[in-house]
């Protein structure tokens, strides 16, 4: 599966990046995180809650910040298990000034999840994935812009 | 590892490589169901991603990963066995000077039998006696304790299976499953009963499936229409092991019945198995032996032919069917068919829908630009396997049995080998011994299922337990009713060739008022036998059926398209079916009512699907969608008789063969309503997204 947009945040993008390379403080915004662990500067391993339809499971993800160019590009691997279900993701972000005081953040991500949580939720993914999204997105502006 | 019964072997749970989504992996014994979800829940697998094979097209190409290495070096590929029946280089020449060729490419999607009662068991280990009693979910109890008997190597008078009653098999509670063998060998290591059941997702995800065939046939006739020849070429998806429930002899099941109700002089079936990443298989569900597959195909391609000669479907069938007179007939493909009437079943099917006058609304209305079509399937189906010079299961000969006891005061109780899942065992079974001793139905017990009391039988599948079974019923009280004219002939101090028989008792010749009812001559047996004779009247037989019966039918269904949508709407449903002499009319209706609903089913809205990762899709029925009365539209069903002329009672089987004809009448009626803008095949289930995508294409959408 494939996610992807741009968002218009209200906040330096010398802020921004330092905000999205703080895994506890993206952690804070990701529906359902419980816990986010740093393993050493690049790896963290994060406990999520995640609910679709009538299904929820608690995963364990690991993640690995990859080619990163302070403060336009990121690359992140993560790959979480739960019991029965497995997710893959791999996304990037550019950030792009827009004057001093606003960033533009072009995301992507291609996504795959097996196991039960793909069976049985198949048809809801993608409206619970989007609904995700845009709460993190919402906290993440509402933390930045604050 | 251990056995399947197509001689193949599957993981009981697997060591190092999962093969399919949904595999088991590990069992957790607890005390409650709760501690039993807590525990699956705390166990953690890390699980390393593999390339997957889901396609079996792919399976085959030369760089596939190779999904059985445990097969050894000789076997480093997907393919599992080939197999093919008749005449290959006659039907290719056939096909060669015929002037009109159908070539189609046809998928018969993998499905889930779904029965109400998923699969479950109690194991129960008796340490101190060494005795393993298993009540389970199994439609075939005898073969079950001979297998484990032979993976436990538990002497078999120390297993016995019990099934009580069971909600729903068509197929799938033939094979053994881990979860059973996972449940006998907790309860040996604790001592205690132990209960396995599915939940309804791990039911879906992980038992056997069924069809799954990949099938191009080629279909060859003259232009005014006579069939000449046909081909099929079919790959068929396994999944990881071949778990068919198929006789050994016979890989792809009766697939080569393929030639249906015609007189086809040339015919050529090839079928390859092929590794999969998905569950083993396959399995019936409610048809016998890949009979379903092979239907579907030629009622397809004769349909497709009629439409491109421009002749009518009815007239065309009409033309190529096997006369009556032709009976027995021997197919293309070395089957010997019984009887059969199939012009006259047809012309029944027409007139009750009444075929001509649909045919010119139908005109009307596509005048109107309204999308109405008529489909029929003339199907041929092949039941009762089988007989022992060709059928048999791991070894085991296809046979079935019946043990009947008079008792004392003239009530009975007769043991069946068989196993029934709903479908009225006790009626009919009971009825066949009524009618055969006189003894009235509600005295008689039926008895299935204990393979401690029940004489050894394949169980129940393949519509199998008349053709076998019934016939067993009827020698065995015929065996009794040869005793009682003996007993009679004592008491009434006759000659026993000079008693006769009616429904009840035996009288003298000539002089009805001196007879002997079945009641007085069974507390004879035990009171008042003549010297030298064994006491006792019962009697117990084998019946190896000297052939398949051959039911047959014709289905006529009438549709409208709502072009706005996509979804088929079923105006009219006609089904004419033909299963010999009915024992019992309302339970061969309620087979023919249930078994067109689960014909349904395959055609409109069922299909286990996966993603090209593997996942199954329709994990749970949300997303699988079983009809209910909302989707299930008024069946008028009908009978023509043509007894089958070696079955002791000129029965047939009937219980698979709605589910096996109904498919094809009904995409016959969507592609007929759609032909006209060029659509020449819809694979099943067509659910209204197909539809509505080519509504969409060819700008007839509102």
């Amino acid at each position: 599966m494939r996610f992807e947009g741009s968002e218009r945040i209200a906040a330096p993008q010398a802020k921004v990046w330092a905000f999205l390379m703080d895994p506890q403080q993206v952690g804070s915004c990701g529906p359902g995180v419980e816990a986010v662990e740093p393993v050493d500067a690049t790896h963290f391993r994060a406990r999520a809650k995640v609910g679709i339809g009538f299904i929820s499971a608690r995963f364990v993800v690991d993640m690995e910040m990859a080619d990163l160019a302070e403060p336009n590009h990121a690359t992140i691997k993560a790959h979480g298990q739960a019991p029965g279900s497995a997710v893959d993701a791999t996304a990037t972000m550019d950030l792009t000034a827009e004057g001093a005081e606003a960033t533009n953040m072009a995301w992507g991500a291609d996504v795959n999840i097996s196991g039960t949580l793909a069976s049985v939720g198949a048809r809801l993914i993608e409206g619970t994935a989007k609904k995700m999204i845009d709460q993190t997105f919402d906290c993440i502006r509402s933390k930045l812009e604050a | 590892w251990m056995p399947t019964l197509a001689g193949d072997t599957q993981m009981v749970l697997p060591t190092d490589t999962v093969m399919y989504q949904a595999q088991e992996v590990a069992g957790v014994v607890a005390t409650s169901r709760y501690a039993a979800a807590d525990g699956v829940a705390a166990v953690a697998v890390d699980y390393e991603p593999l390339p997957v094979i889901v396609d079996p097209f792919k399976a085959l190409e030369p760089d596939a990963p190779v999904l059985r290495p445990d097969r050894g070096p000789d076997k480093a590929n997907n393919h599992i066995w080939h197999w093919e029946s008749g005449d290959r280089a006659g039907t290719e020449a056939a096909l060669q000077e015929a002037e009109v060729v159908v070539d189609q490419d046809i998928y018969i999607p993998r499905i889930h039998v779904a029965s109400i009662e998923t699969c479950g068991c109690v194991a129960d280990w008796n340490p101190v006696a060494g005795h393993l009693t298993v009540h389970m979910t199994t439609q075939a109890p005898h073969a079950i304790r001979t297998v484990f008997s032979l993976v436990t190597k538990i002497p078999e008078n120390k297993i016995r299976i019990k099934t009580h009653d069971i909600g729903g098999g068509f197929g799938g509670k033939v094979p053994v499953y881990p979860g059973y063998v996972i449940a006998c060998v907790a309860s040996i290591t604790t001592g205690k009963p132990v209960k396995w059941i599915e939940d309804r997702s791990e039911n879906l995800q992980a038992d056997s499936f069924a069809r799954d065939y990949h099938v191009n046939i080629k279909l060859g006739a003259t232009k005014d229409g006579r069939l000449v020849g046909l081909q099929a070429k079919t790959l068929a998806d396994h999944g990881y092991s071949d778990a068919a429930a198929d006789p050994s002899k016979f890989p792809a099941g009766l697939f080569n019945v393929i030639t249906g109700s015609y007189d086809l002089p040339k015919a050529f079936v090839e079928v390859d198995g092929v590794y999969t990443n998905k569950p083993p298989g396959g399995v019936a569900y409610r048809c016998s032996f890949r009979v379903t597959e092979a239907v579907h195909s030629v009622e397809r391609a004769v349909d497709m032919m009629a439409h491109e000669l421009g002749q009518d479907p009815a007239e065309l069938r009409m033309k190529n069917f096997i006369r009556p007179e032709q009976f027995p007939y021997r197919s293309a493909t070395g089957w010997e068919y019984d009887s059969g009437n199939y012009a006259a079943a047809l012309r029944r099917a027409m007139d009750l829908i009444g075929y001509e006058d649909l045919r010119r609304e139908q005109a009307e209305q596509r005048a109107r630009g309204e999308l109405m079509g008529i489909g029929i399937s003339s199907f041929t189906e092949i039941v009762g396997a089988g007989p022992s010079h060709t059928f048999d299961i791991l070894g085991i000969k296809m046979f079935d049995s019946c043990e009947i006891r008079v008792h004392p005061t003239g009530s009975a109780i007769a043991r069946l080998g068989v196993q029934s899942q709903g479908q009225g065992h006790e009626t009919t079974f009971a009825q066949i011994i009524a009618e055969e001793l006189g003894i009235p139905a509600k005295e008689i017990t039926i008895e299935e299922g204990d393979t401690d009391t029940a004489p050894y039988g394949l169980g129940t599948y393949a519509s199998r337990s008349t053709p076998t079974a019934g016939a067993a019923t009827a020698m065995a009280a015929r065996k009794i009713r040869d005793k009682a004219r003996l007993l009679a002939a004592h008491l009434l101090e006759a000659n026993p060739d000079d008693l006769e028989w009616e429904p009840g008792k035996f009288f003298v010749k000539g002089s009805p008022e001196r007879s002997k009812t079945i009641q007085e001559i069974a507390f004879a047996a035990y009171t008042n036998m003549p010297q030298g004779m064994e006491a006792g009247l019962e009697a117990v037989d084998y019946y190896d059926p000297p052939n398949l019966t051959f039911p047959f039918g014709s289905y006529i269904c009438a549709v409208d398209i709502d072009r706005g949508t996509g979804e088929v709407k079923i105006r009219r449903f006609v089904a004419v079916d033909d299963c010999g002499n009915i024992i019992n009319p309302m339970i061969v209706d309620g087979q023919i009512h249930g078994g067109l609903t689960m014909g349904l089913a395959p055609a409109l809205y069922e299909e286990i699907a996966y993603d090209e990762l593997g996942n199954n899709l329709t994990g749970t029925f949300m997303d699988y969608l079983l009809p209910t009365a909302l989707e299930t539209p008024a069946w008028e069903t009908d009978k023509t008789v043509t007894p089958s002329p070696h079955h002791p009672l000129g029965a047939k089987g009937v219980g698979e063969s709605a589910t096996v004809g109904a498919p094809p009448a009904i995409a016959n009626a969507v592609v007929d309503a759609l032909w006209h803008l060029g659509v020449r095949h819809i694979d099943i289930p067509i659910q209204p997204w197909k539809v509505w995508a080519i509504l969409q294409e060819k700008g007839v959408a509102t």
